[in-house]
């Protein structure tokens, strides 16, 4: 994922150097006050680890290699401006020392891992940790999955910065001046890699870090968790369904913002009604008899097109068609759970386990 | 053992045979473990190779840090500005002639480029000489694609050269930056140049620890290969061995981060690093700016004067 100089114009090496700049300030300005002095060495050896990280390549079969950073892990055991710093260091000495990752693109190199990574895996890793106890298996494999997402994240930014390339800065017989690819396929060529096997080790290192520290070495992580108890048996019991509640808190913010599917332009492919087909392009000339036949079938929708047949109040009919769809979904879901929960019961004697 | 005693003839003797010793069955070699490692005693190799060059006698190394480094990323926004193949190799040239005044073995630094270049570059950029990624004017027809004719277009051909030429420039004035000046003056510069102070420090400490971590990475593995006895692969155990490695790896590096720092109050560090010779800037240095500067704006000039 280092980006080297020569990919991205001096541009977009600009612009994520700018944007950087108050991000390292405010990182260098918080640590300081937080940790002081005094985890100088800690910072350094941080950086150290995730240069050492980084080194550990692994081959993926398009050619390339992909890495893991290790920031998420760093940002879970010293905080997330810690990782700011530590994963910055780390770039700056790869670029310098080492031609992994250019000078010129430090700014997008440390935006993408040292800036967005740490950020979106710690966020990941807080939401997923929520209050269990240090000790606890969820939190380990929140910090992995934290890991991999912040990856998956910082992956997608150099891929967006890879793409946008060859769409902002080409000549005038279109002869594409810095990274020739197109976002189109810069985003699913990160992915896979990411997604897959970067993602993969990213994921292992994290969880095994932390699960092992959890074991053998908790004061490690209570440098980062101040005020989070050791272990569960310590933990004051929650009420309530939380997952049903932040379940249902994700659908209704969904039921909202439904409309702008609206927005969206064209249709989905191979949906068009019969009568909106192109036939010249297929080199037709009539709607085959099938599709005519079959087509309209069923005549009885509640709400054609997620509308009223009256074509008023579009985004109030989506709205309602979207509440109308969950709770139909959601009732048959229940009814599903209730028969297999009433089978279940009615068979006591199947082995479990 | 008493001093007249001699080894007893049947130790001595080999028996050949009866217990095989060393590495008779198929060894795994080549796994991204090794080969990493192997990667990292290279690092060592050339950040050790690098010292030295910088102590020679020469033309960049006589610079002072706060010039050169500006003077490098100057030349380095005018290569990522250039649009033309021979404009690029003719800055490539003058870092070839800049390596030459500083006494670098060319051979040594070309081949530096050189071998990192096709491998990463290459694999990335071969793909957009094809008309499939870069469409326009096919210059080396190689069959046709769903009534589309498919090959190598003059315009791929040009962007990936374009490219390949950049990385190796940019590669090379880093190469040429790294290898001449030592890294506490390296710092120094960048201290000098509004880099946060905190910044500053971790980078020093962290590039020292760097091959302390490195030794202990390469002693861990070292010995969990002595321990292990199966020669079979086992995706489990390896997975649990890189969390237990990677998470002792951290508690080591946290003991030796609090020593440090005990060692660093007891020898009087009161928040700012110190240098023991003050370096002055020079006229030379001041010129050697200029000229960078100048050079830059000449070229991105020159390269707009011959067209987009």
């Amino acid at each position: 994922m280092h980006i080297p100089d020569g990919y991205l114009s001096p541009a977009t090496c600009a612009v994520t150097g700018v944007a950087m700049v108050p991000v390292i300030g405010a990182a260098c300005a918080r640590v300081k006050r937080v940790v002081k002095d005094r985890h100088a060495p800690l910072l350094a050896l941080g950086a150290a680890y995730s240069f050492l990280v980084m080194m550990f390549n692994i081959p993926i079969p398009d050619g390339t290699t992909a890495h893991a950073v290790g920031a998420v892990l760093i940002a879970v055991l010293l905080g997330p401006w810690a990782a700011v710093v530590c994963v910055s260091v780390a770039l700056v000495i790869q670029a310098l020392f080492f031609g992994d990752g250019g000078v010129l693109a430090l700014g997008a190199n440390a935006f993408n891992m040292a800036f967005v990574m740490p950020f979106v895996g710690y966020g990941v890793y807080r939401l997923a940790a929520r209050n269990t106890s240090l000790t606890s298996r969820r939190r380990a494999l929140a910090a992995g999955v934290g890991g991999y997402v912040g990856l998956n994240a910082a992956a997608l930014c150099a891929a967006i910065e890879f793409g946008l390339q060859s769409t902002l800065f080409h000549s005038a017989n279109g002869t594409p001046l810095y990274a020739p690819f197109h976002l189109a396929q810069t985003i699913p060529t990160m992915a896979l890699a990411h997604l897959t096997i970067a993602g993969a080790a990213e994921l292992i290192l994290t969880v095994g870090v932390v699960a092992y520290l959890q074991r053998a070495n908790l004061p490690l992580l209570r440098i980062n968790h101040p005020g989070v108890v050791d272990g569960d048996e310590e933990l004051a019991p929650t009420r309530g369904l939380p997952a049903l509640r932040w379940a249902l808190i994700g659908i209704a913010t969904m039921i909202v913002l439904s409309p702008l599917g609206l927005l969206a332009p064209g249709g989905a492919y191979g949906e068009d009604a019969p009568v909106a087909l192109n036939l010249h392009k297929y080199g037709l000339s009539a709607i085959p008899s099938g599709l005519r036949h079959y087509n309209g079938f069923w005549k009885h929708t509640l709400l054609p097109d997620y509308g009223f047949s009256s074509g008023e109040h579009a985004s109030l009919a989506y709205v309602m068609s979207a509440v109308l769809g969950a709770l139909v979904v959601g009732a048959a879901i229940f009814l599903l759970i209730g028969v297999g929960r009433a089978v279940a019961r009615r068979r006591p004697d199947v082995q479990t386990g | 053992m008493a001093g007249g005693a001699t080894t007893p003839a049947w130790l001595l003797e080999s028996e050949a045979g009866a217990f095989p010793i060393g590495c008779n069955g198929r060894r795994r070699r080549g796994s991204a473990l090794e080969k990493t490692l192997d990667g990292l005693a290279k690092v060592v190799r050339q950040a050790i190779a690098s010292e030295e060059t910088a102590a020679r006698p020469g033309l960049l190394q006589s610079l002072d840090a706060r010039a050169k480094l500006p003077g490098v990323v100057a030349l380095l926004v005018a290569v990522g500005l250039v649009r033309h193949i021979p404009v690029l190799a003719g800055l490539y040239l003058l870092t070839l002639a800049l390596a030459a005044a500083s006494r670098i073995g060319l051979c040594g630094f070309v081949r530096r480029v050189w071998l990192f270049v096709p491998v990463f570059t290459g694999v990335i950029v071969a793909p957009a000489m094809f008309s499939f990624v870069t469409p326009g004017e096919v210059v080396l027809p190689l069959g046709h694609w769903f009534g589309h004719e498919v090959g190598l277009t003059r315009q791929g051909l040009t962007s990936a050269g374009l490219i390949v030429c950049r990385v190796a420039t940019s590669i090379s004035l880093v190469v040429l930056l790294t290898l001449t000046t030592p890294w506490p003056r390296l710092l120094s510069a960048l201290r000098a140049l509004f880099v946060p102070r905190l910044l500053v420090l971790v980078l020093g400490m962290a590039y020292r620890y760097l091959f302390v971590l490195l030794d202990a990475i390469s002693e861990m593995v070292t010995a969990r290969r002595a321990r292990t006895i199966a020669a079979g692969r086992n995706g489990r155990g390896a997975r649990a061995a890189a969390g237990f490695s990677g998470g002792a790896l951290f508690g080591k590096a946290h003991a030796l981060s609090e020593e440090i720092h005990q060692a660093m109050l007891a020898r009087g560090f009161r928040g700012e690093a110190r240098m023991l010779e003050r370096v002055r800037l020079r006229a030379v240095d001041g010129i050697w700016l200029l000229a960078c500067l100048t050079l830059a704006v000449l070229v991105v000039g020159g390269d707009r004067a011959l067209g987009l």
